[in-house]
């Protein structure tokens, strides 16, 4: 499962960033979320949402010996990992980054999108 | 919880910044936004209060929700208003307001004047006063270009004010991003008077929440309920544009500085559909659902390379049909200049209206105005805005707004169209007559946003009114039967979304079944732990509006203000739609009998001492 990103479509309300800092850590901080969108509002107003592409070689790990599956699961990652994503899509504040661990299969981001552009693919 | 949230003192004069606490009984009493906002105002209000001097407080409110999911997330930006001499508040959208949640602020009450032009820097609850030479003179989106690059951080919002506001012409725009507003009452001209360019700020905080797990899922159902909506769904697809349909199908429209209230067919030109070929896509606010706001780009033609947000349809309204502009390049184009420079374009379509009406009767000639003031002259519509922003001749008389009115003698008063000293918009309220009481009783002057009881449109059964209003009320547009009690009703409700930081869009304006007072109970209690009845939110919007009410009767203002423009009362709409539609003195004055006794005024239009004990604001 991941979460495919339609960029076209983002209408940049951060409402994805938002539900996801509520579901796991009980606040709303959108620093603190999964999912980001970059904004490019005094210009061309295109809105981009990134995330975790939950790629199948995970070179975040850069050669840690962990076990993949279980690290998939964790929300809080660390800054490191966030640097070694080739596709810089991780959200780091301070050292924490914070990584797309899907919701438990639930995922709460796609439930807010209302233009659709992001959405499960199993 | 809430409390997290505090205020910023910031005196220009002095260098100082105070941050502070929100005492809780002013939450209990106000909420937020514009609640508290305009309790700080009337801390410094007065009569002999120069909008303009350095004790004019320049106050910015979020809503109690402004930066969680609510409905909407919005703010309002409140001083003494130096464009109708009054009570001056102005309500936006877009990203700023969150920001300033995010970095652990509420509100900020600005006062004093700067020697040197300055801009205030933010950082999660620390507020630097900055010098900013280079930056004066530049426009609004430069602006917040430049300090975005001087800081290293693209995420930092700013709130700025273009040259319009540093010439302190008397309707000039505080704005945020490509098109969001503090639009109307001069709010810009008081932050130029105190040298202030702009506000930026960047937060990281977190917004701790009362009950996450049912929070959410309330959120979840509520934002479902609303996206079923066809109303919703309409403004996703064609934003407010589709109002714009609406009014001039039924002939609420102000053509030609409200000489007619329709152009028929010729609609089309500049209606939703033909916005069509420029949208590149639809925008957000923060953390709204409805995406109601046009991204567009001009591809070719004399407007080629002219990419934005926009046009909304009060812009269309204003700088369009009410100048008899059927050009909708060049009304895109009029909107992004006025935006650039930070003029509001519904007061500044106001004014060329009623220049170009004074044109048309010989009143002023070119003498005067140095550019032809003809109807739909695209061209010098353009010429006009670059004068009054800049205040180069005749634009430097309208650049002082009702108050030029002593420039062109007698015979020209009537034909602005002003309530309290304030213009009113796009529209005429000759034919619906609760949008008429509406903009008589708003108490920033003519404003659609206090109330306007868009319900009304859809002449929904007496008994659903009832239901909603609690009284019998007529779902006959054009009657006055019961009007006096929608107003009311939605100035209390709208003055309570204020302070939330809630959007009319995602509420009680167009659709029956959107979130009310119940709703809001909720979403408040779940989020902040705070706990408010239905009854006990509509008590708050009362305080809030009579607390205003009580601004403007230390100004003198009463019964004999609460009116509308002469046409209004003499002049049967000629043609179209709503032809024959007249404002009846007699029924007027019924409907805001009506009003009064609601809202415990008496009937000069006073709040009655017992009144004010009952919401505590009899201090």
């Amino acid at each position: 499962m991941r979460i495919k990103v339609n960029k076209d479509k983002c209408s940049g309300c951060h409402l994805c960033e938002m539900v996801c800092s509520l579901f796991h850590l009980g606040i709303i901080n959108t620093e603190k979320s999964a999912i980001r969108i970059h904004k490019d509002d005094l210009d061309t107003s295109l809105n981009t949402p990134v995330l975790c592409r939950q790629c199948k070689e995970m070179k975040c790990f850069n050669g840690e010996k962990v076990i993949h599956p279980q690290e998939r699961k964790k929300f809080i990652w660390n800054k490191t990992r966030a640097e070694h994503c080739p596709f810089d899509a991780l959200s780091v504040l301070g050292e924490e980054a914070f990584h797309c661990d899907l919701c438990s299969r639930n995922p709460q981001c796609v439930k807010v999108c209302t233009p659709g552009a992001i959405q499960v693919i199993k | 919880m809430v409390l997290e949230r505090k205020i910023a003192f910031i005196d220009l004069n002095k260098n100082s910044v105070e941050v502070t606490s929100i005492p809780l009984v002013l939450r209990h009493k106000f909420l937020g936004g514009r609640g508290i906002n305009m309790y700080l105002l009337s801390k410094f209000y007065r009569p002999d209060l120069d909008p303009l001097s350095p004790e004019n407080p320049l106050i910015f409110g979020t809503g109690l929700l402004t930066g969680t999911l609510g409905l909407g997330s919005r703010m309002n930006i409140t001083a003494k208003s130096p464009e109708s001499g009054h009570l001056g508040d102005s309500n936006m959208g877009g990203d700023f307001g969150a920001e300033l949640v995010k970095a652990g602020l509420s509100h900020l009450v600005i006062k004093g004047k700067s020697q040197k032009p300055v801009y205030l820097l933010i950082r999660n609850r620390k507020v630097e006063i900055r010098d900013t030479q280079k930056l004066w003179g530049k426009d609004t989106v430069e602006t917040q270009k430049i300090i975005r690059q001087e800081s290293g951080d693209e995420k930092i919002q700013v709130a700025s004010i273009g040259p319009a506001g540093e010439n302190l012409v008397r309707f000039s725009a505080i704005r945020t991003g490509m098109k969001n507003s503090a639009g109307r009452t001069g709010m810009g001209a008081v932050m130029g008077s105190k040298n202030l360019k702009a506000v930026a700020v960047r937060g990281t905080l977190d917004i701790t929440i009362s009950d996450p797990k049912n929070y959410l899922n309330y959120y979840l159902r509520t934002m479902k309920k609303l996206m079923n909506s066809k109303w919703v769904q309409s403004l996703g697809r064609f934003g407010t544009p589709l109002l714009f349909q609406y009014a001039n199908a039924i002939g609420f429209l102000s053509i030609r500085n409200n000489q007619l209230t329709s152009i028929g067919d010729q609609g089309y030109a500049i209606e939703a559909e033909a916005l069509e070929p420029f949208s590149t896509g639809m925008l957000s606010c923060f953390g709204c659902p409805a995406h109601c706001r046009h991204r567009f780009s001009i591809e070719e033609g004399k407007y080629k390379g002219i990419k934005g947000e926009g046009p909304e349809y009060a812009s269309i309204g204003s700088l369009g049909s009410k100048l008899g502009n059927l050009d909708l390049q060049n009304i895109i184009s009029a909107t992004e200049l006025c935006n650039r420079y930070g003029l509001d374009t519904i007061s500044t379509g106001s004014y060329m209206a009623w220049a170009m009406e004074l044109f048309q009767r010989g009143i002023i000639d070119q003498e005067t105005t140095e550019i032809p003031l003809n109807w739909g002259d695209g061209e010098g519509i353009h010429q006009l805005i670059h004068h009054i922003a800049r205040r180069k001749g005749f634009g430097n008389i309208l650049a002082e707004g009702a108050f030029a009115k002593k420039n062109f003698g007698e015979s020209s008063k009537d034909y602005l169209l002003d309530i309290k000293n304030f213009p009113i918009e796009m529209t005429d309220e000759r034919l619906p007559k609760s949008f008429a009481l509406g903009m008589a009783t708003s108490t920033r002057g003519a404003c659609h946003m206090r109330s306007r009881p868009s319900l009304d449109i859809l002449g929904l059964p007496e008994k659903i009114l009832k239901k909603i209003y609690g009284g019998p009320v007529s779902g006959e547009f054009s009657s006055y039967s019961g009007k006096g009690r929608m107003i009311w009703w939605h100035e209390i409700f709208n003055a309570v979304c204020d302070a939330l930081g809630f959007c009319r869009f995602l509420t009680v304006f167009s659709s029956p079944h959107a979130p009310q007072y119940k709703e809001f109970s909720k979403l408040i209690a779940l989020s902040t732990g705070l706990i408010f009845t239905p009854n006990e939110l509509k008590t708050i919007g009362e305080r809030i509006y009579t607390l205003e009410r009580m601004m403007l009767v230390k100004d003198g203002i009463s019964r004999q203000d609460d009116t509308l423009p002469k046409r209004y009362f003499k002049e049967p709409i000629p043609e179209g739609p709503a032809q024959g539609e007249i404002i009846s003195h007699k029924e007027f004055n019924k409907m805001l009998d009506e009003y009064y006794r609601l809202h415990d005024w008496d009937g000069n239009g006073i709040p009655k001492r017992e009144n004010l004990e009952r919401l505590g604001l009899d201090e």
